[in-house]
């Protein structure tokens, strides 16, 4: 008993001084004290020590404090010094060390066995997909998302465009925020938000098109309202299809129908040019006017003159755009006057509300009009900003552009130029680069999911950090046929590398155990332009191994074997990396891996990329010190620095002096914006007497995306067990309906049964239901349409029609 | 697992009205306050690893509460409530 005390007091001694710390780190942070907190050095009484990295989760970028103790993730912090999240983080910060150490993580190869699996060596895996990459590169894909880091996604790329001379590599990106790319191309001529976070501190406006960020970017949300606690006035607008935890901090909920956002940005524009309250010096200075070109459909559209543009939103007054919209003229007119007062500082937010949606192209380059012809744009607080579902999508597959269509820097495969300079960067023969585009995610499925002799020209898929099993849409087209033994499908092969099991897993031929966050070095770009670098600082478990690895192991494996991709134009391998004394050191080899810093050596070699567009990125070890930069970083006075806002004078270097705003990627290259005018255009699919109601899909604040790593937290798995479907109460009502009771719902693409919520989380409309996508054992995505936009090709997840009875 | 949360209060409440109620709730302690009254320290000395999201719900849904930002997480002692799917 008495051996016992001491060990008992140590614990409770121990258990204390942690408490201690957890109150000094939560005072300072409330206080907005600047002392150095005694948790964040490395402490010999708790034997924690702590080293900084980006959040694992969402877009938002919030930089941690991560405590590791006997090579375990033992306690993270919110990071004080980092300007994006200043010391807090959102409920998922409970959980992003936890969600490491699943019981079920992948730690062994696995290779198909008829109905199970077998274990395999490392040898063996990257030897089968060699043999698969091999047999037909041409029918070889590669599917990756914004999870995957900076050099993961430039290895990918180079190992595709820049080796194979095969385009078909594409992100689930595609899904999420193609359109605002689109979007802010159209607008700009470049892409990425010319603003930042440091709007939210300054706009008295607030304007959430489609956007829950309450749930989804809580920690910018919370920013908001601190403001709004120390007495700040801040109007909160919240335009949207069903009432959500963001609507209930706002002066002003719009409930629109799908679609009434086209509606509702051409009925502001209407108003600001009617009542003579737009910004004539603004408008006259940097913007043109575009409409689209309906004989040959393209993002450049076809020029239109102001009086054009004035006789095009004709139509849209405020009753009409009530019609369309389902929000009341009034409130119309509440938002024509907002944007027309130049005394305003207004900021847009959006993300998938905008994006998933067939008319994404139109409907972000028509927000970012509203901005324009309003002049609310340049200053802080002044800004139209997409944010992010995924901690990269950004910094890899919109910078690195690891889309089918494109390369590096903002660069496409369709420009000879630009296939050049890539080329040159990579030192690859001329002509390597293939110019056609490949497939885009719904394009790349649907022909992996089609018999060979039927046209599936698609034969083998590497699936690498994402979830397309439960993600893509329309999931009986696009992905279950894999697992059908009469699809005719017998001869395509699915490699998933993934750290957990998940429907995509369920149906995949060679499964990779990888490493994830802390596990592995990392390198990520935030909604805000801002680049974050990590160092590796546990082990992953068993064998799981970086996916940067995996790409490079496989990419060595044919270069052993001979083939030309392989070698550059000196015939070197296309990912020599050397070490000390400027040797080439074996990094294909696991056990040389971390001998070098191959992530430095990879994001070296993409900087050169960034400079193109503007978007240029200071050196790696710039970004260890720092808590992420805002590109363009630019060298001045022997320090780099970052851009808080884009084309604006005084923040922008790349601004000629005098110029005030410079749009200096402009697509009719005179430093112009484009205001465009899109019609209203109904959704893909409405309901009707068959499907007479309106499906929603979505989020929830507990489940990070697919939920494969936040279903595996028992925390959050009780607070949010299953996925549901909400109905308004009159609805319930018409089917007979009570809280719990179990629905069939039908679309014209599938069915599935799932409990019903009234007044739960959110509150849609009538004749609205919602689900939200989180949970793989009710997968929502069997019912949803896969029609996509004309331009960005992302799909519509917001709207499909279906019916419901109950079971 | 020990948490400490900073919980923000609308700009309208009683603010020490509301620091009572969430003071009241079991295993949170309020810390000093430095500063700005509306910003509030709060640790949280979970008996079992499932019930840190469950006081943290508790402190959202206090009135008068309008946000609550997670600081500092410790979980050590949580590896083994991690589960499969």
């Amino acid at each position: 008993m008495n051996d016992d005390l001491p060990s008992n007091t140590n614990a409770v001694q121990r258990r204390n001084f942690i408490k201690a710390s957890a109150m000094a780190a939560a005072a300072a942070v409330a206080g907005g004290t600047s002392y150095a907190l005694p948790i964040l050095a490395d402490d010999p009484e708790t034997g924690i020590s702590w080293d900084k990295a980006p959040c694992r989760f969402c877009g938002t970028g919030c930089h941690v404090q991560v405590g590791v103790k006997d090579g375990n993730v033992v306690a993270v912090a919110g990071d004080k010094n980092a300007e994006v999240n200043k010391g807090l983080l959102c409920v998922k910060g409970y959980h992003v060390g936890s969600a490491l150490y699943g019981k079920d993580r992948l730690t062994k190869p696995l290779l198909r066995d008829g109905d199970s699996y077998r274990e395999i060596s490392w040898d063996e895996a990257i030897k089968t997909i060699a043999d698969r990459v091999e047999a037909a590169p041409e029918r070889f894909a590669f599917y990756g998302s914004g999870q995957w880091t900076i050099p993961e996604g430039y290895a990918a790329q180079k190992f595709m465009k820049g080796g194979l001379s095969n385009n078909h590599i594409d992100p689930n990106a595609r899904l999420c925020m193609a359109s605002a790319v689109t979007g802010f191309l159209a607008t700009y001529g470049v892409d990425e938000p010319a603003g930042c976070y440091d709007d939210l501190d300054a706009c008295d406006v607030l304007i959430m098109w489609g956007n829950n960020p309450a749930e989804m970017h809580p920690v910018l949300f919370s920013r908001v309202i601190d403001r709004r606690s120390r007495g700040e006035k801040i109007t909160l607008i919240d335009i949207s299809t069903r009432r959500t935890r963001t609507t209930e901090a706002c002066q002003h909920y719009l409930e629109m129908k799908g679609h009434g956002d086209l509606a509702i940005a051409n009925g502001i524009a209407h108003l600001l040019i009617k009542h003579g309250t737009y910004n004539r010096k603004f408008v006259e200075s940097f913007c043109s006017f575009k409409a689209p070109d309906d004989d040959n459909p393209n993002l450049h559209g076809k020029v239109i003159s102001f009086d054009d543009y004035q006789q095009m939103l004709e139509p849209y007054t405020p009753e009409h755009v009530e019609e369309l919209s389902g929000v009341p003229a009034a409130q119309i007119r509440m938002l024509g006057d907002v944007f027309g007062n130049p005394d305003l500082k207004i900021t847009s937010l959006w993300c998938m509300g905008m994006n998933q949606h067939t008319r994404g192209t139109a409907i972000n380059s028509m927000v970012h009009g509203v901005h324009l012809l309003s002049g609310h744009f340049g200053t802080p607080g002044d800004a139209p900003t997409s944010l992010t579902g995924q901690p990269s999508a950004c910094g890899t597959v919109r910078e690195v552009g690891t889309l089918s269509h494109a390369l590096p820097g903002g660069r496409v495969v369709t420009n000879e130029e630009h296939r050049q300079q890539s080329e040159k960067f990579w030192n690859l023969p001329p002509g390597r680069i293939n110019p056609t585009p490949g497939y885009h995610t719904v394009k790349m499925w649907e022909s992996f999911c089609t018999p060979t002799d039927k046209g599936g020209d698609i034969g083998t898929i590497w699936v690498q950090v994402t979830n397309p099993g439960h993600t893509l849409p329309n999931l009986n087209k696009l992905f279950n046929p894999k697992g059908d033994n009469k699809a005719g499908l017998e001869d395509k092969f699915l490699i998933v590398s993934e750290v957990y099991p998940t429907a995509t897993t369920r149906l995949a031929d060679l499964i990779l155990p990888s490493a994830m966050w802390v596990e592995k070095n990392g390198l990520v770009g935030n909604s805000e332009r801002r680049t974050q670098q990590w160092f590796k600082m546990v082990d992953p478990p068993g064998e799981a191994r970086d996916d940067c690895w995996q790409t490079i192991a496989v990419a060595h494996e044919l270069f052993k074997r001979g083939a030309d991709s392989m070698k550059d134009r000196d015939g070197r391998f296309l990912f020599e990396v050397r070490g000390k004394h400027d040797k080439p050191v074996p990094v294909w080899e696991w056990e040389h891996y971390y001998d070098v810093n191959v992530d430095e050596s990879l994001f070296e070699e993409y900087r050169q990329f960034t400079r193109l567009k503007h978007k240029d990125l200071a050196p790696y070890s710039e970004y260890v010190k720092a808590r992420g930069l805002r590109w363009p970083v630019v060298e001045t006075d022997g320090e780099w620095r970052e851009t808080h806002f884009r084309f604006s004078e005084g923040f922008d270097p790349y601004v000629e002096a005098g110029k005030g705003i410079q749009f200096y990627h402009s697509s009719t290259n005179d430093d112009r914006a484009q205001i465009w005018f899109n019609p209203w255009i109904a959704p893909a699919e409405v309901p009707d007497e068959e499907y007479p109601l309106m499906l929603c899909t979505g989020r929830v604040l507990e489940h990070w995306h697919s939920g494969s790593m936040t279903r595996r937290v028992p925390e959050l798995s009780r607070a949010m067990p299953g996925g549901y479907l909400e109905i308004h109460a009159a609805d319930a009502a018409a089917y007979n309906l009570s809280n719990g009771d179990k629905v069939q719902i039908e679309s014209r693409r599938g069915s599935l049964e799932i409990p019903i919520w009234i007044d739960g989380r959110g509150q849609p409309p009538r004749g609205t239901v919602f689900i939200p996508f989180f949970d793989e054992t009710l997968l929502v995505n069997d019912l949803t349409l896969d029609a996509v936009d004309p331009f960005s090709k992302q799909p519509d997840y917001k709207k499909s029609a279906v019916r419901i009875r109950k079971v | 697992m020990i948490a400490s949360v900073v919980a923000t209060l609308n700009d309208d409440g009683v603010a020490y009205d509301i620091i009572a109620a969430i003071a009241s709730l079991p295993n949170v302690e309020v810390g000093a306050i430095n500063g700005n009254v509306r910003r509030i320290p709060i640790t949280i000395d979970s008996p079992a690893a499932n019930s840190l999201e469950e006081i943290t719900r508790r402190i959202q849904e206090c009135p008068g509460v309008a946000f609550v930002d997670v600081v500092f997480v410790h979980f050590e002692t949580a590896d083994a409530e991690s589960s499969t799917l």
